[in-house]
């Protein structure tokens, strides 16, 4: 039955888009040439003869209709003709002759060169300008290790320390755009974008030993962290290959360091990375493809930026993704992708700037970085069937690993991944159900890593950021200089740095289930609140890590809450407070203990964006 | 000689399994003694295996040395090689003809790393028997039922970092477990030349070894002994962990376990140190070249010989000469736990908890089975007062308590996942007058000449302000250690010794450097206050970085320098026993008379060689320095100390500590932990901002409760 449904929906959806290419011979595509220096009455638009007018519907042919007569008992239509001046070849002066005067201070003045409201070179060269500052006060405490060779305080004498964390970061992000073409309707034919982010951070901890390998570096006897980065986010070339139809659809290629994101909710990758990439869309946007290659760089330890001034990981990946919408129904996305993460690491040891070791991880065997080639089959949706808005991703990844066991050979890496978020919106509220699991690896000694890993996630889901597990790193202590999970990271991996580190498909996996739900109590207020059970998909290799026997599954409940406020019911000015808790289980006991109570996370966020 | 012939197929084996890591385990697999194994747990043996048939059978033995031969031969190498038990009793020592008879010691051969002067570095007349068996002895005492440790895991865990070569980590668990079991120990019982093998635990003639090549020896899953290899004329280690070492030692011993391998799911590349996994071997079966071997009646006398080692093995022809070496023989290894093994379980009645149940445990019995350290009341007059000495009740009430502890303590580097902690426990006075020792079952057998170390080593630096035998007067009389050079190669000794013009160390600048690093001028002297020193606070001072790890800092004051520290010259620790070692290489050589039972205050190559002078008592198989011990006191009057050794080095730690807390809260009477006030964590170490740790409790403590924060607080 299903299969049927597809095959006549697939049936239609050629129908039209033959029509549509039938009539695409008709169509002029220059517009430039039509300027006219008149207003035509409305009048004139009436009468009795058959008109033809290029009128356009999606998915219809030019049509020809009859213009109704002209009916002197209704209201009279302006009968004079409105002279206006001389020709004018673009809006932007307009503008211009209506008065409006350049402010380079507001972002909306209508003739600002620095939002490319008019070119700055040539008639189709434009500039814009985004700048950002994005400030970041993040309390937190979980369980940190008391310290190694010394502590902060005497009398230190568990291993499980305060865990009172005090981030400070702050974001500073100006992004130039230059590009060629109409402002409008058209794509560029150029872009180039260049975007750095400097940021500064500190950090304040109650133990030693966390924010440097040297437990004395750094300020108030180490347990202060202050540091600096300029990245490098977007620096990319966009050249429009061509377009394809009337309907502007297109192919483009982009160079260089660019965001990418593998789905619509982050789970596989987002990031921004060196690389190619071919992308356009097809048949009126019905199909949107993407072939891409990236080749990553080294990220900054303590900014998570991009640093330049590295030399290129030996890790590649490649995407071929194609979304088609209203598939397969209307007002739904589906998205099918193939990704393939080929790392050739093996062999290498690199350290973070604050001197711990980030390949190999520091785990199981530790001799040396791995190979992997990993093949990622996914499929992905957006939209809503009805009422019910669905969005999900299903991965299935399989490929191979160095085994760091035995001489000369492999892991098979078999694993897969199910997140779905299922919502449905009444006026102002939207609550939403969260489900996700994440394979789980059973033994971590038997060459076959069955744990999920992504390749550089940042999942916007069940809370995001304002969730207490995806925002935070809690350390595996006493199982390797490892976090459970990478900081807005899901999966709980077990990397040695999500940034910096490798894939690790021998971890514990996850399964999580959600409630919450987004109010728009206000038009500038929102507000949310999310409560996710989360459990260890399997054990064993956290067992194993910690020598430890039956740790529980149950990690526990994390339940958030989030403000945004956005006084101007814009972006550019949002400011985010958020706070969640982590309700222990029997899991969290087991690796802390149960006389550990209440981590938490507080994020208050301001953003300001020109 | 075809009757004898035995074909191991191994070629035949690694050609069905190929090469991948399908076949790895299946292979090993066939390596492992395939009787069946008799534990009351699926899992495996856990401690209940070890019976009174299960020991190294004479016919065992000669097929384990054919083994090991047909590989050396195949890969055309000379071999030495040693066969130990459980406890310590050397076997057999097979030579085979041309096989090199002195051996170098260093750290350095085939590496990049600079040299290293001082101390062990570069001597290079050490007898290859005594490295043989001290690969041997290391195999079989880190091993057991729940662990398989070999060299190589050895290796990885006593050097400046762990894992090595990840800059700035933190030193292995075990850093300073190399010089441990000396010959020159008053605990390790000796080879008697009118006795088969019989109590242990033995000595080892170098200290525990970390080259690879010495691997444990395994029967139905309980560890009955181990093999020991060299065939490289390099005693050594491996600096560089990053990859897979080939190393023909190794390789040679692997084929010489084969029918005999510890189980795969007992080895240590299953077991986890703060989530790293110990290395157990590089090599795989599927290496070995070999495909058959003769037997060993058609070896010995053939392509080697069995040969003795004065003080260890003689094969019952008492004397060192050639003739004598064609008519020794293979010797059948003890049972252990049986009273001949030197270890047997304690009688309940006086080994019980509160609430009178068994604690299951073990002690160490003479050759007639006559516990050796059963509990009595301290020799000693802590604060020249004779009440304030520990009384025989209140050892045997520490010793229970630690036994008790251990029991519910979840085990680090044991199999199964959530296994009991295994240790050996020592409880001295302040002379360091053995008060007691006791054992949990299957403890390793290093801990138990470790844990005397340690809890000597807790009470020798908790001791200032003593008015007699101040720590820092019983240091700086010592006779300094002189260093051998290295002699001209070939090693003709003939030509006599030379000592190294540098560097020259005195234990008077130990004792200053200490006093000057931790700002407290009086440390260790006899009007001194206070301080005590567990042996994780010592073990700090102890590191070739300060604080333990990161390269940047200064040595610590009883360490050394760049250029002169390594794993065979650690500092005090080495130098204390250094001049009894080198009288012990030099008994074995036939050139002086064996070492005495105290390692320290030998004169060494002076001009009165190898005489006694001013030796410590309290320190007599050495000190120890990594943790698991802490002084005992009575008020703020130092009384005793306890040392623990044998699991995780934060297990360690918390037996001891835990077991004074509990025992003073059963006493009333004083007794108890070192008061908070003055252990070493309070010191304030000028211009460091760095504190000394005091004991260090482990995560996950306990297997069947989930509380982690035991410790602080008392």
């Amino acid at each position: 039955m299903g299969c049927k449904i597809n095959a006549l929906l697939f049936v239609i959806a050629t129908c039209v888009i033959g029509e549509i290419s039938a009539a695409e011979v008709e169509v002029d595509l220059d517009v430039e040439e039509k300027n006219t220096t008149t207003i035509v009455p409305a009048n004139l638009l009436c009468g009795q003869a058959e008109k033809v007018t290029n009128r356009r519907i999606p998915g219809r042919v030019v049509d020809e209709y009859q213009l109704p007569a002209c009916d002197d008992e209704k209201i009279k239509p302006w009968r004079k003709t409105i002279e206006l001046g001389p020709m004018m070849p673009d809006r932007w002066r307009i503008v211009e002759a209506l008065g409006t005067e350049t402010n380079l201070f507001d972002p909306y003045a209508g003739h600002n060169p620095l939002k490319g409201d008019l070119p700055v070179w040539g008639k189709d060269w434009f500039y814009s300008l985004i700048a950002i500052s994005d400030s970041v006060v993040e309390p937190r405490n979980f369980p940190v290790p008391v310290g190694g060779p010394t502590t902060s305080r005497p009398d230190s004498l568990d291993t499980i320390g305060d865990g009172d964390i005090t981030i400070f970061s702050q974001n500073i992000i100006l992004e130039h755009v230059v590009y060629k073409g109409d402002t409008v309707y058209r794509p560029p034919d150029y872009e180039f974008r260049f975007t750095t982010v400097f940021n500064f951070n500190q950090v304040h901890t109650d133990e030693r030993g966390i924010l440097n390998i040297d437990p004395n570096l750094g300020g108030s006897a180490g347990r202060r962290r202050s540091d600096r980065f300029l990245g490098i986010q977007a620096a990319f070339v966009d050249k429009h290959l061509r377009n394809v139809s009337t309907r502007y659809d297109f192919d483009s290629v982009r160079v260089g360091i660019q965001p990418f994101s593998s789905d619509f909710r982050g789970f596989l990758f987002q990031d921004s990375q060196f690389g190619v990439r071919f992308f356009g869309n097809r048949e009126n946007n019905v199909f949107q493809y993407n072939l891409a290659w990236f080749r990553r760089l080294e990220k900054d330890t303590n900014s998570g930026l991009n640093d330049v001034s590295q030399g290129l990981r030996d890790d590649d990946i490649y995407f071929a993704n194609l979304y088609w919408q209203d598939f397969p129904t209307l007002g739904f996305v589906s998205q099918f992708s193939v990704t393939h993460n080929r790392n050739r690491e093996k062999g290498q040891v690199e350290y973070d700037v604050n001197g711990f070791i980030v390949r190999p991880s520091s785990l199981f065997e530790e001799r040396f970085s791995k190979d992997y080639d990993v093949t990622y089959l996914g499929y992905s949706g957006d939209g809503h069937f009805g009422r019910i808005n669905l969005s999900t991703s299903v991965y299935y990844a399989l490929g191979e690993q160095t085994s760091s066991r035995f001489r000369d050979a492999k892991d098979e890496i078999n694993s897969f991944f199910v997140a779905a978020e299922f919502s449905i919106d009444f006026d102002w509220i939207r609550p939403k159900f969260s489900v996700l699991w994440s394979s789980g690896d059973d033994d971590a000694f038997d060459n076959k890593a069955k744990g999920f890993d992504a390749i550089f996630e940042n999942p916007q889901f069940a809370g995001a950021d304002t969730s207490f597990f995806i925002r935070q790193n809690i350390p595996l202590i006493g199982g390797g200089s490892v976090a459970l999970s990478g900081r807005n990271g899901i999966i709980p991996s077990l990397r040695s740095s999500k940034e910096q580190g490798q894939s690790n498909f021998i971890n514990p996996g996850l399964q999580l289930m959600g409630i919450g739900f987004d109010a728009d109590i206000l038009p500038e207020l929102r507000v949310s609140m999310n409560a996710n059970q989360l459990w260890f998909d399997d054990t064993s290799v956290l067992e194993s890590l910690r020598q430890q026997s039956s740790i529980s599954k149950n990690f526990g409940q994390d339940i958030s809450a989030s403000l945004i406020w956005r006084p101007y019911q814009s972006q550019n000015i949002v400011v985010r407070l958020s706070a969640a808790v982590l309700i222990t289980g029997a899991g969290f006991d087991d690796l802390y203990g149960h006389d550990y109570t209440h981590p938490y996370s507080i994020l208050a966020n301001l953003i300001l964006t020109y | 000689m075809k009757n004898n012939i035995i074909y191991l197929f191994l070629g035949f084996i690694a050609l069905l399994q190929g090469c991948g890591a399908e076949g790895g385990s299946k292979s090993e697999q066939l390596a492992v003694d395939q009787t069946q194994v008799l534990s009351e747990s699926p899992a495996g043996c856990i401690g209940d295996c070890a019976s009174g048939n299960l020991f190294l059978t004479v016919s065992d033995i000669e097929l384990i040395i054919s083994q090991a031969v047909a590989e050396a031969q195949a890969r055309n190498l000379k071999a030495t090689i040693a066969i130990s038990d459980r406890v310590g009793n050397v076997l057999a020592v097979f030579r085979m003809t041309g096989a090199d008879e002195f051996i170098t010691i260093s750290s350095t051969a085939n590496t990049l790393l600079d040299d290293v002067s001082g101390g062990l570095e570069n001597v290079n007349i050490i007898p290859d028997t005594m490295v043989a068996i001290s690969k041997a002895i290391t195999g079989a005492y880190l091993s057991t039922e729940g662990n398989a440790f070999s060299t190589r895991t050895a290796s990885q865990i006593i050097q400046e970092n762990f894992n090595p070569g990840e800059d700035n980590t933190p030193s292995g668990p075990l850093f300073g477990v190399q010089f441990s079991q000396l010959a020159c120990s008053d605990f390790s019982l000796r080879f008697n030349p009118l006795s088969l093998p019989s109590a242990g635990p033995r000595r080892s003639p170098l200290g525990l070894s970390a080259d690879p090549g010495g691997l444990p020896l395994y029967k139905a899953g309980t560890p009955v002994g181990a093999i020991g290899v060299i065939t490289d004329g390099l005693y050594g280690l491996d600096k560089d962990i990053n990859g897979f070492d080939l190393d023909n030692d190794e390789l040679v011993a692997l084929a010489g376990t084969y029918g005999f391998a510890a189980p795969l799911n007992r080895r240590g590349d299953v077991i986890t140190i703060v989530g790293k996994t110990a290395r157990f071997i590089d090599a795989v079966v599927s290496d070995i070249i070999s495909t058959d071997a003769m037997s060993f009646s058609e070896i010995n006398n053939n392509v080697g010989a069995l040969v003795a080692v004065a003080g260890y093995y003689d094969g019952k022809q008492q004397g060192l000469s050639a003739d004598r070496n064609i008519h020794r023989v293979v010797l059948p290894g003890t049972a252990f736990g049986q009273p001949s093994s030197g270890i047997v379980p304690a009688d309940p009645s006086i080994f019980k908890n509160q609430a009178g149940e068994s604690l299951d445990a073990f002690i160490f019995v003479d050759d007639n089975n006559n516990n050796r350290f059963p509990a009595r009341t301290a020799l000693d007059t802590p604060n020249a007062e004779l009440i304030n000495r520990l009384t025989q009740p209140e050892v045997q009430e520490i010793l229970n308590q630690a036994i008790s502890i251990a029991n519910k303590t979840r085990a680090q580097i044991r199999q199964p996942n959530g296994s009991q902690a295994r240790v050996s426990i020592s409880i001295v006075d302040t002379q360091g007058n053995i008060l007691a020792m006791g054992r949990t079952r299957d403890a390793a057998i290093f801990g138990s000449d470790v844990s005397l170390q340690k809890a000597r080593t807790a009470v020798f630096f908790s001791g200032t302000g003593k008015r007699e035998n101040a720590p820092a007067d019983l240091l700086n009389n010592l006779p300094p250690p002189l260093y051998l050079a290295a002699l001209a190669e070939p090693v003709n000794l003939s030509n006599g010794l030379d000592l190294l013009p540098s560097p020259k160390p005195k234990f008077s600048d130990y004792v200053n450097a200490l006093q000057l690093f931790i700002g407290v001028p009086d440390a260790l002297e006899k009007e001194g206050s206070y301080a005590a020193f567990s042996d994780r606070a010592g073990g700090n001072l102890s590191r070739p970085n300060f604080p333990d790890g990161p390269v940047k800092g200064p040595h610590g004051p009883l360490s050394k320098p760049k250029g002169e520290w390594s794993v065979f010259s650690v500092g005090l620790q080495s130098d204390l026993v250094y001049n009894a070692l080198i009288q012990h290489v030099a008994f074995v050589l036939g050139a002086a008379p064996d070492v005495g039972q105290n390692c320290t205050g030998n004169t060494g190559l002076s001009n009165s060689p190898f005489s006694k002078q001013n030796t410590i008592k309290g320190l007599a198989n050495g000190i120890q320095i990594f943790p698991g011990s802490v002084p005992i006191y009575r008020g703020d009057i130092l009384i005793g100390g306890i040392g623990v050794s044998g699991d995780g080095v934060d297990q360690d730690d918390m037996i001891s500590f835990l077991a004074v807390h509990q025992a003073s809260l059963v006493l009333n009477n004083g007794l108890q932990n070192a008061p908070s006030d003055i252990r070493a964590d309070k010191i304030d170490i000028p211009g460091q901002d760095t504190r000394l740790r005091y004991v260090n409790c482990p995560q996950a403590p306990f297997i069947n409760t989930d509380k982690s924060e035991v410790c602080n607080g008392l």
